[in-house]
């Protein structure tokens, strides 16, 4: 094992999971932790999720109360031989809660096969931000699902970021089943040469009055290929839902693919729906611009890259914890087109 | 003579087949400030983008010499680090990068390009509050995204702050003036009056004689159908203002199409 390992967030409270097996971290104040045997509850209808619950072993569950001003970090680590590892985690956010959790996949060189399954249910009242970051090492597979259920007058923000593993899918599922809920789901694809990233998102509001953002970018260079499948499900009787979903695509190169699949299932007649996507190339005229005061092409073509993405983390907002993870988030993007 | 800042000898310039510059020479030494006046269309943005390096524009004859060395062999980047600056006609927004960070980045690349220690955090600060402060630009503004939302006034000041952090030795002006109302005007060439020194040269782009009342210029040179059609002092300008374009370019031309066009 070696010394240095996972991904370091300044000031966050890190719970390991090394080779998907949960550990403890000391307590802090609104915030317990168990590790469970068997997999954590709910459906099951996906595949993949399925067998998540067929093989894991035990889950870290974590039971927030109260207001956690620390980041919570979950850092998944795989290292070793390569293996199957099939970990999984279960977060209850309590009424009127909040908090912010953030979790890390990173690993050594070896063909590992993930497959990560996180239930999260958030409480009447509570906000919870969920940040999910894949840096495994390329040669690894990736495969993940989140699944969010919303109670009442709940604000939420999920923001997924996949650039590690060369071939990765990050199911996203989430209900909203109590009324005055909003919230913001984002995600960003970085596909470089020889990689396949699948976004699949299934957005259900199941009652009236709720509201969703779904703001997903993807960028993809020569032989990349990123998708994104979003669908809202809006049902029978969920009155004045507002719903907006965008996609918006960069290629940086001949032979990058990026593709969007949305969908809308609407069973009710009073609401606010829609969805969008578009695709493009780095703008000639910025690039001249910024090239025309000395940046070289190379820094130029980052700082747009970084531009285009930078929306993604503009949530974050100010002060010390938060920079920090702008940092981590944003360093994600300029050191993915630098590597390119 | 010393070697010319800017030298350009029959420079012949197509975009897709057209021939827009049809041989343009013109010299610049240190110390001195040129302005070249013409109609709309007569090609001059055709020829600040060619001296900036703008992809498109094919040079079909001729040299550009910046210091005796060939500008047209050199990136745009490279053009920038040489000496070069263009204040563009419409300057590009770009959402996304802050004002202040796209600064401290071409300040610092510049600086690096040159074998230039980069500036530190403060006194690069420090050095755009001073620039700023003599261009009245509020320093709020370099937090909002590159010329995103800022007025037509707010953009072209944006652009003479650029040029006075970067401190080029060529400083191209394209159409500085246009779109911005007389204190604007005022404030804008005094900021571009405080970096006229002997070792730059400046090519002021306009269409109006107006701001040469501020930036007063050593030559002025009339631009028609892509090449420059006469030459003379600061009183050429005065001269272009009573009588319009009509009497310098091609008689075919319609007086009333003139200045104001
Ligand atoms: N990128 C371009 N593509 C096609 N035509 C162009 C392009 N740029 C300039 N032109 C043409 O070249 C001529 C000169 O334009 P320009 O240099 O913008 O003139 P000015 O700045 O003097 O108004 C015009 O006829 C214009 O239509
Ligand atoms: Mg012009």
């Amino acid at each position: 094992m070696p010394a240095e390992w996972g991904i370091k967030i300044a000031g966050a409270h890190r719970f390991a999971m090394k080779n998907g097996t949960p550990a403890l971290a000391a307590p802090v104040a609104g915030l317990t932790a168990h590790i469970r045997k068997g997999p954590v509850g709910g459906a099951n209808e996906d595949a993949v999720l399925a067998l998540n619950h067929a093989l894991v072993r035990s889950h870290l569950g974590l039971e927030i109360s109260g207001q956690t001003d620390r980041i919570i970090q979950i850092d998944h680590w795989r290292g070793g031989p390569a293996a199957h590892v099939t970990s999984a985690v279960q977060i209850e956010v309590a009424a009127g809660a909040s908090a912010t959790v953030v979790e890390t996949f990173s690993g050594s060189a070896a063909a590992h096969l993930g497959n990560h399954a996180t239930r999260i249910k958030v409480g009447d009242g509570a906000s919870f931000t969920h940040i999910v970051l894949d840096k495994s090492d390329h040669i690894s597979r990736h495969l993940a699902s989140f699944d969010y259920e919303i109670g009442a007058d709940v604000r939420l923000r999920s923001l997924v970021i996949n650039d590690g593993a060369a071939l990765s899918r990050t199911y996203i599922s989430a209900n909203f089943g109590g009324s005055g809920s909003h919230g913001d789901f984002g995600g960003l694809n970085l596909a470089g040469e020889g990689t396949h990233l699948d976004i699949p998102l299934d957005i259900v509001h199941a009652v009236a009055g709720t509201t969703s953002t779904e703001l997903f970018k993807q960028v993809a260079n020569r032989g990349g290929k990123a998708i994104f499948q979003g669908r809202i499900i809006v049902a029978r009787g969920a009155q004045k839902t507002d719903a907006k979903m965008m996609m918006a695509g960069l290629m940086l190169a001949e032979g990058a693919q990026i593709l969007a699949k949305p969908e809308l299932e609407i069973y009710a007649d009073d609401v606010v729906c829609g969805h969008g996507a578009t695709c493009g190339d780095l703008d000639d005229e910025q690039l001249f611009y910024l090239m025309s005061r000395g940046i070289d092409p190379a820094d130029a073509r980052a700082m747009l890259v970084r531009a285009f993405v930078e929306e993604l983390f503009d949530f974050l907002g100010e002060g010390d914890l938060y920079d920090v993870l702008h940092d981590v988030m944003s360093g994600v993007a300029s050191d993915w087109v630098a590597g390119q | 003579m010393s070697t010319p800042l800017l030298e350009i000898n029959d420079l012949r310039v197509s975009v897709e087949d057209r021939e827009i510059l049809k041989g343009v020479n013109l010299t610049l030494q240190g110390g001195e400030v040129h302005a070249i006046m013409g109609r709309n269309g007569s090609g001059k943005s055709t020829l600040s983008y060619v001296l900036a390096g703008k992809a498109g524009y094919e040079v079909t004859g001729g040299t550009v010499h910046l210091k005796g060395r060939d500008l047209l062999a050199m990136s745009p980047d490279q053009r920038a680090v040489a000496g070069l600056f263009l204040a563009f006609q419409y300057p590009i927004e770009i959402p996304g990068v802050a004002t202040m960070t796209f600064l401290k980045v071409a300040l610092n690349a510049q600086r690096k390009a040159r074998g230039e220690a980069e500036l530190s955090t403060p006194d690069f600060i420090r050095v755009v509050r001073e620039a700023a402060g003599e261009l009245e630009i509020d320093t709020a503004m370099l937090k909002r995204a590159l010329n995103v939302g800022f007025s037509g006034g707010e953009k072209k000041r944006a652009e003479i702050l650029q040029m006075s952090l970067l401190k080029p030795s060529i400083c191209v002006m394209d159409e500085t003036d246009s779109g911005l109302d007389i204190d604007a005007l005022k404030i804008v060439a005094r900021g571009v009056n405080i970096l006229r020194n002997p070792d730059r040269a400046m090519l002021v782009i306009t269409h109006y004689q107006r701001l040469l009342n501020h930036i007063v210029p050593d030559k002025v040179h009339v631009f028609a159908d892509g090449r420059i059609v006469k030459s003379g002092g600061k009183e050429l300008a005065l001269e272009l203002e009573k009588q319009g374009y009509a009497g310098f370019d091609e008689p075919a031309l319609d007086s009333a199409t003139g200045l104001a066009s």
